[in-house]
């Protein structure tokens, strides 16, 4: 019987390949769903038509008139940036939640929980009030300086919560709050402050969505949510040595220290990106890589890949929902997140307090 | 084969120093223990040597490198850890925690080979955790975590071993299995390894160096048997032990007794007639409740005269084997007769010691107070035809106190003491060099 495990062992990496390709069509098929839904029908074919259209080779085989000119921009002008945001920063929100809960040893680390998103939209907001359409070494500023500050956020909480070579749940929650509550209410001074023009851009930040995505948007997150993505992977080894300790990581050729501040600049890097243009979107970094984890197990080899792609479809897939339940009103995708996601923190609080194990 | 040089190293927490000069050499085949008391730097040291802890001052050099100028993969490949701590952040299974045993050896893409699984597969059936290799690492027990950590070190095939504690979780066999495993690659295969032990016995059993910390200096090092002595054990842990060589394993073995209390000085003397260990127990209490304790006539490698050399107590002695002559028989009663007191343990009697007996009725004629323990009846432990028999009797018709357990003999004696020390205003006569050694005691306290 134990043969098995070898032989399991031995056929990991094919195994981990099907997963992976699996999650990908199943991506795929939620965004063409995803295209569907909508205030004005569009059938399955006309989208595959439009989207057919736009790709090199394939167009000369589509008839133009299976579809109207009208479809084909809210296809192509509303429905796909907005779309295509959510699936961009799913997997940037998702991401981080990964690197955040190993770098932290600790499944309760989120963007959201730490604080590191309230830091990510004072940093925004702070451009969008003092200079919005300047730019930082040709950055745009906003998704700058919600890095800056999220960044800021992280390493102070880091910081904080540390006990010894641990991050105890405890510590960690407790300074994730102080700091989120302390930056919200900055955030608010902000909105008090602000200038009639400037008050709706910062209204928005703080509800969460993506309903207004436009292509530039989508434009100005993917370069950085994608580098990310690509330069966390080559950790994922590591983040497995470091789930056993930091000073066994070390003991095992991780050079731990430098790990650890590259991976939670990356992941404070995703996260800005990610609020940048959908403001505070809670808890997908939470779940994602929880629900992950339990499906196929801790290692950060498949964890963090499938994690990416899990992250993108249920974000696509919240949104999707705030478009179906209230019609034409839409709500923001982040109050989505939230309601399914304050239930399994406090799901997954409970069960961590019954097998304490950290 | 790599050698591994420790090179005077430096170590402090804030202004805090906690290794001064820590100089050690290991070579293959070494197993070297570090000892010492809680806080005396035997983790930092291991921390250090397995490049955590970067020492302010001094070097370590695994062959001819520096390890704080190697990077952390190269360290690894030669050096593995087996760390106090081993708690593990997510739900890994036994066998991925072993394989990443493997981490140093493979690229940085690199997926675990067949090779490996069959390395991580040897390593845990050495450490008996094959048999749980599909389970979840937080289903285990503390133990069988602990080996399943050392099962991971041994997949990394080091050349150098740091155990730190590596016994803490574990029950006697498998401390003993995996002492031996360890011991036996250190002779098979040279690897080095350098052990954190508190447990003095297994170090003396499997290390054959040790460093022995004292406040972060390096207070003895060398071999095992060099190391290991009741003079270092009581400089630096505090306590007395007796150091024997264990005749089975032919390592040694050591034997704490309970820390000294410091007792007032009582100023006054029992002596015992004992014999055979059943005074060992009595001696340390009295000294501890802060009497003078003398002894005799006891033969020569008798283990109550071991203990009265280990706690200083004078005694009259006689040859191994031998009967008690004469010259001995008088420098007991003269002792005795320099006593406040007088106890007689349940000593078989044979006629080897039966004089103690008659020496003991001296005693009393002379007036000193005699206590006899007869834990067990005196018919069953005499062995020379009824004569220590009568000899009791006789003791008891003039005078002598009969207790039943040696526990119960302190409080008797304290309260015994105190009216002796009312009724004779006189100071206690001492003579010789126990009064020498009174009056010293008497300027020291």
């Amino acid at each position: 019987m134990k043969d098995n495990i070898e032989a399991a062992y031995s056929k990991r990496s094919k195994r981990w390949k099907l997963i992976f390709l699996m999650l990908i069509v199943i991506m795929f098929v939620t965004v063409i769903v995803a295209l569907n839904i909508g205030y004005a029908p569009i059938s399955f074919s006309e989208i595959l038509s439009i989207l057919g259209k736009q790709i090199p080779g394939l167009n000369e085989f589509i008839v133009p008139t299976a579809f109207s000119q009208t479809n084909e921009a809210i296809i192509m002008q509303i429905r796909l940036p907005r779309i295509l945001s959510g699936v961009i920063i799913g997997a940037g929100l998702a991401t981080s939640g990964v690197l955040y809960q190993g770098v932290f040893r600790n499944p309760m680390a989120d963007p959201y929980v730490l604080g590191v998103s309230a830091g990510a939209s004072v940093g925004a907001g702070f451009a969008i009030l003092f200079g919005s359409g300047l730019s930082v070494l040709g950055f745009p500023i906003v998704p700058t300086t919600a890095f800056i500050a999220a960044l800021i956020t992280v390493f102070v909480v880091y910081n904080i919560s540390k006990v010894g070579s641990r991050v105890p749940e405890m510590t960690l929650l407790l300074s994730g709050i102080a700091i989120t509550i302390f930056l919200a209410a900055i955030f608010q001074i902000m909105q008090v402050l602000a200038p009639n023009t400037k008050l709706h851009s910062l209204v928005f930040w703080s509800i969460g969505g993506i309903a207004n995505a436009t292509w530039s948007d989508w434009w100005s997150v993917f370069p950085f949510i994608i580098v990310g993505i690509i330069l966390s992977y080559f950790f994922s080894r590591d983040l497995n040595m470091i789930a056993l300790g930091e000073d066994t990581a070390q003991h095992l050729g991780v050079n731990t220290e430098t790990t650890k501040k590259i991976l939670l600049t990356l992941g404070s890097m995703m996260t800005a990106a990610a609020v940048s243009i959908s403001g505070l979107i809670g808890f997908v970094g939470l779940m994602i890589p929880h629900i992950t984890r339990l499906i196929i197990g801790p290692d950060h080899r498949i964890l963090l890949p499938a994690s990416i792609i899990v992250g993108a479809i249920f974000l696509v897939v919240c949104d999707a929902i705030a478009r179906i339940v209230t019609g034409a009103s839409e709500l923001p995708v982040g109050v989505i997140t939230a309601l399914a996601g304050g239930p399994f923190f406090i799901f997954l609080l409970r069960k961590r307090k019954l097998s304490y194990r950290m | 084969m790599v050698k591994l040089n420790v090179n005077g190293i430096d170590c402090h927490y804030g202004s805090t120093k906690v290794l001064s000069d820590i100089s050690l050499e290991v070579k293959p085949g070494d197993f070297v223990g570090i000892l010492g008391p809680n806080g005396s730097g035997k983790t930092t040291l291991l921390k250090s040597i397995s490049r955590v802890l970067k020492p302010h001052g001094g070097s370590i050099f695994i062959d001819r490198d520096d390890i704080y100028s190697l990077k952390p993969i190269e360290v690894a490949k030669n050096m593995a850890v087996v760390p106090q701590d081993s708690s593990v952040g997510f739900d890994f299974s036994v066998m991925d925690v072993v394989l990443m045993g493997r981490n140093p050896h493979l690229g940085k893409f690199q997926m675990e080979t067949k090779k490996d699984v069959e390395i991580a597969r040897k390593a845990m059936e050495l450490t008996n955790t094959w048999g749980f290799a599909d389970r979840s690492i937080h289903e285990l027990s503390g133990g069988e975590r602990q080996r399943v950590i050392i099962a991971r070190a041994l997949a990394q095939e080091p050349k150098i071993l740091l155990l730190d504690e590596p016994m803490s979780h574990l029950d006697i066999i498998n401390q003993l299995e995996i002492m031996d495993l360890v011991k036996s690659l250190c002779v098979k295969s040279g690897l080095a390894v350098i052990a954190v032990i508190h447990d003095l016995n297994m170090a003396a059993r499997y290390c054959n160096s040790a460093l022995l910390l004292k406040a972060g200096k390096v207070f003895a090092i060398g071999k095992i048997d060099k190391v290991l002595t009741s003079e270092n054990i009581r400089s630096v842990f505090a306590v007395d032990a007796i150091v024997r060589k264990n005749l089975v394993t032919n390592s040694l073995f050591i034997i704490p007794l309970s820390p000294k209390k410091y007792s007032p000085d009582k100023k006054c003397s029992i002596h015992m007639i004992c014999g055979a260990g059943t005074g060992t127990m009595l001696m340390k209490t009295l000294v501890d409740e802060g009497y003078t304790v003398t002894a005799g006539v006891l033969n020569l490698l008798d283990s109550d005269f071991e203990a009265c050399e280990l706690l200083k107590i004078p005694a009259v002695t006689e040859a191994p084997f031998s009967p008690i002559t004469d010259k001995t028989c008088d420098a007991n009663l003269e002792m005795i007769k320099n006593a406040s007191m007088l106890v007689i343990t349940a000593v078989p009697f044979g006629s080897g010691n039966l004089r103690n007996l008659e020496t003991a009725k001296e005693a009393l004629d002379f007036g000193i107070p005699t206590y006899i323990i007869d834990e067990v009846p005196i018919e069953d432990r005499d062995f020379t035809g009824g004569k220590a028999t009568d000899l009791m009797a006789e003791l008891k018709a003039k005078g002598a106190i009969f207790v039943k357990y040696p526990s119960d003999l302190p409080s008797i004696l304290n309260i015994s003491k105190d009216k002796l020390c009312v009724l004779s205003e006189k100071p206690l006569t001492l003579s010789g060099h126990l009064k020498k050694e009174y009056e010293s005691d008497k300027s020291s306290s």
